[in-house]
């Protein structure tokens, strides 16, 4: 009897499994069925294509299927590239450059958008958004989408460069966030002299984007500019951006900021931030979830940068949109798309999801938005001061120097009237020719 | 009715009637049979032809087309200047690249990466060669261990060593200040020289291993009788280095640097990863130079003059080494 029953047993344990897994291949033939052969029968759907990092495709998962079912016609295929955005760069240049992009759609980080539109890739959206709805986006995210008066791009989430400040610290030595450079330094320093700090203020300092990043900042605390891009001007000579490099070489000197920020990156930043007590720190707004998740916990809070008295604080513009490629066979599917994207309902659903910054002003005070990021009404007024990144189309060699020569004053291989008055005869140079 | 075939084989054959050798249809019942040989010959020549020919193209496709290309686009200019449509300027791009200091400093600063760490590789490379050429108990795992660096992507190692060389937490500064070699710590890539020396550093790490086992199979292949002989007449061992192993390795050494030459100038990913170039532009390197002025700023023209000022310079540089060594390989037999 045993024996039977064992034997009953193990049929059964035979076909247990197999009637999920019949479900399951009944269930998708339908799927398939219905979702890529009947709508093959009655219509074709037409394909856009856009490329961007995998990380970020994944995200846009939610989007995509949202999307396919609010415009069956349209068959939205989002290509994975690698997650470095530089070799996504490097990709859509290429196709570009060969001619019948297969891309109708270009997920854009904001310096890009002079160089492919100087490049003739990009088609003018002027005509498609009118002012109104415009205004309803931050003003740096549109500025940094238009290039010689067209608009090249529809902002879907900003990006901006702000100050991150230890609470817990600032209350032990009594003092109240800073506003100016001096104050910045002051309590820095004296914060270290009673041992409460281990460094006073870390930011990014290695020859690479990030540094002219931090640097638009800094320039614009000081009254200065970097390249006025109507009449292409030049400013790094001035008296006051030296004084902004004499700022950051201070930095170093007075022992405020570790010898090493010459050599620092966002990531090294964000760590030494996290790990050692160190009073503040530029950054970008993703920091603040991965140190919300640190030993740091609830004990920092941002603000926009620090500045000159009677000069406004600036936060260097970033961010991301979508452009529509010239070579397109389907500009109008495409514009479908970049609208849903950048409509409201979306950005907000996707911010709410990831926490990215939105490119819409009214989302960072929305209630929901809020509840989950309580941070976001502050974060307003950091990338409300937008400085942007000179929006030229000889804006990678225009950055590349400056790099250069900000590196070499940093590092102490030039004085900073040396640095910047060759960097700016450089840059005026490549204007030139 | 004289073809060259058969001047050739009269050539070889009448040693003592030098004075005509084409005078080929003098006997032709004798030379029958040689005729027939030529004919043979002349087939599998054709034949040889054919073979080569896929391979002919493939190098022509894959080295000839380029390089011309290359030279043609750096006689136009191309750039966002003209909306990337070429328009012809001579040798503009030339003169431009004379005069463009970047482009010497980062030239110098390649050749100096190069040159110290293909040296460097070389003596340590031939240290470890010498020692897994022994037998010891572990002699396969340390052959294997020892090729590890060089099956590590070199993008992936770069990013580790910057951190290995981070001055707050960096392991190099960690350990010379338990040893009590510094004070304060060093900041490896925020100096010119000391970020030279850290990718010097990184570079010899991982490639050395390449170089160890050209040498290693080099060595193997050395009779050990000659060691025998050399012992017996009374040489300690490293006299025998010098006199056996070195002269005989000479080959092995002389393909490990050419390819190691040619790897090192055109080293990228470590410095993009490392340093990107900094601080103040001082450890860039021609690759990482041309890069951005094709891909950044989108000036083919100038980028294309870049690569074949490079290339041209690169094969001189190869050509007088290869005839320097030529010549001394010559002494040294010579002399025996």
């Amino acid at each position: 009897m045993i024996k039977i029953s064992q034997f009953f047993q193990s049929i059964q344990n035979f076909l247990k499994p197999k009637i999920p897994r019949f479900l399951a291949l009944i269930l998708s033939t339908l799927a398939i069925l219905h979702f890529i052969i009947l709508p093959a029968f009655t219509q074709q759907p037409v394909t856009v294509r856009v490329l961007m990092q995998a990380l970020e495709a994944n995200q846009w998962q939610p989007l995509e299927e949202k999307f396919e079912e609010e415009n069956p016609d349209i068959n939205l295929e989002i290509i994975e590239g690698p997650n470095d955005t530089n070799l996504v760069e490097d990709l859509y240049t290429s196709a570009f450059l060969l001619g019948d992009s297969p891309y109708d759609l270009v997920y854009m980080d904001i310096v890009w958008v002079p160089k492919f539109a100087a490049a003739g890739w990009l088609e003018d959206l002027s005509d498609r958004v009118s002012p109104a709805e415009l205004d309803k986006f931050l003003e740096g995210d549109v500025n940094g989408s238009m290039y010689e008066g067209g608009l090249y791009r529809m902002p879907f989430r900003s990006d901006g460069g702000m100050l991150y400040y230890r609470t817990d610290l600032l209350e032990a030595g009594g003092y109240d966030p800073p506003e100016t450079f001096s104050e910045l330094m002051q309590i820095s320093q004296e914060l270290k002299e009673q041992d409460i700090a281990d460094w006073g203020y870390v930011w990014q300092g290695k020859q690479y984007e990030g540094l002219a990043a931090m640097f638009v900042e800094i320039l614009k605390g000081h009254g200065a500019f970097w390249v006025n891009p109507d009449t292409l001007e030049v400013g790094l000579d001035s008296p006051e951006a030296i004084d902004a490099v004499k700022f950051l070489k201070s930095t170093i000197n007075e022992g405020i900021s570790p010898p090493g920020v010459t050599t620092y990156a966002e990531e090294e930043t964000r760590r030494i931030f996290q790990n050692d007590d160190v009073v503040f720190l530029r950054n970008w707004p993703y920091v603040f979830a991965l140190a919300q998740e640190s030993e740091i916990s609830g004990q920092f809070a941002i603000k926009p940068m620090v500045h000159e008295p009677g000069e406004p604080s600036g936060a260097c513009q970033g961010g991301w949109g979508l452009g529509i490629s010239k070579s397109s066979q389907h500009p109008d599917e495409a514009w479908r798309v970049a609208k849903f994207i950048s409509s409201r309902e979306t950005q907000k659903q996707y911010i709410l999801k990831t926490g990215y910054v939105p490119s819409r002003k009214s989302l960072f005070n929305d209630p929901e938005v809020v509840e989950k990021y309580s941070h976001y009404p502050q974060l307003l007024e950091v990338v409300e001061n937008a400085a942007l990144r000179p929006p030229i189309a000889q804006y990678a060699q225009a950055s590349d120097i400056l790099q250069r020569y900000l590196s070499a004053a940093l590092t102490g291989t030039m004085t900073p009237e040396e640095a910047m008055n060759t960097a700016a005869q450089e840059t005026r140079n490549l204007f030139a020719s | 009715m004289e073809d060259g075939g058969d001047g050739e084989d009269g050539g070889e054959q009448t040693t003592t009637n030098k004075q005509q050798p084409a005078n080929k249809n003098q006997q032709p019942t004798n030379q029958q049979p040689k005729m027939q040989k030529d004919a043979i010959r002349q087939r599998e020549q054709r034949t040889g032809w054919i073979l080569i020919t896929p391979a002919l193209l493939v190098l022509a496709l894959v080295f000839a087309y380029p390089i011309v290309r290359a030279f043609v686009l750096s006689l136009f200019t191309q750039n966002l200047g003209t909306e990337l449509e070429p328009v012809f300027s001579g040798f503009t791009n030339y003169v431009r690249l004379f005069g463009d200091g970047r482009f010497w400093q980062t030239f110098g600063q390649t050749a100096i990466f190069t040159i110290s760490s293909i040296l460097l590789e070389l003596v340590i490379g031939m240290v470890f060669a010498l020692v897994l050429n022994e037998t010891f108990r572990g002699r396969g795992l340390a052959r294997t261990a020892s090729l590890i660096p060089w099956a590590l992507p070199t993008a992936v190692m770069g990013l580790a060593w910057a951190w290995i060389f981070n001055d707050q937490y960096g392991v190099v500064n960690d350990l010379l200040s338990r040893v009590g070699f510094i004070e304060d710590p060093i900041t490896w890539l925020g100096d010119p020289v000391r970020a030279m020396i850290a990718l010097i550093f990184a570079d010899v790490w991982k490639t050395t291993p390449f170089i160890a086992i050209l040498l290693l199979a080099g060595l193997q292949s050395i009779p050990q009788d000659l060691y025998e002989a050399h012992k017996i007449d009374g040489a300690n061992p490293v006299q025998s280095f010098w006199s056996i192993t070195l002269p005989l390795l000479t080959p092995q050494m002389l393909i490990a640097l050419l390819f190691r030459f040619a790897q090192a100038f055109g080293i990228f990913d470590l410095i993009q990863v490392m340093t990107g170039g900094g601080p103040a532009g001082r450890t860039e390197m021609i690759s990482n130079y041309i890069y951005a002025t094709v891909r950044r700023y989108l000036d083919f023209g100038y980028g294309a003059a870049l690569v074949v000022v490079t290339f041209l310079i690169l094969i001189a540089a190869v050509a007088i080494t290869a005839f320097l060594l030529s010549k001394t390989r010559i002494n040294v037999t010579g002399e025996r």
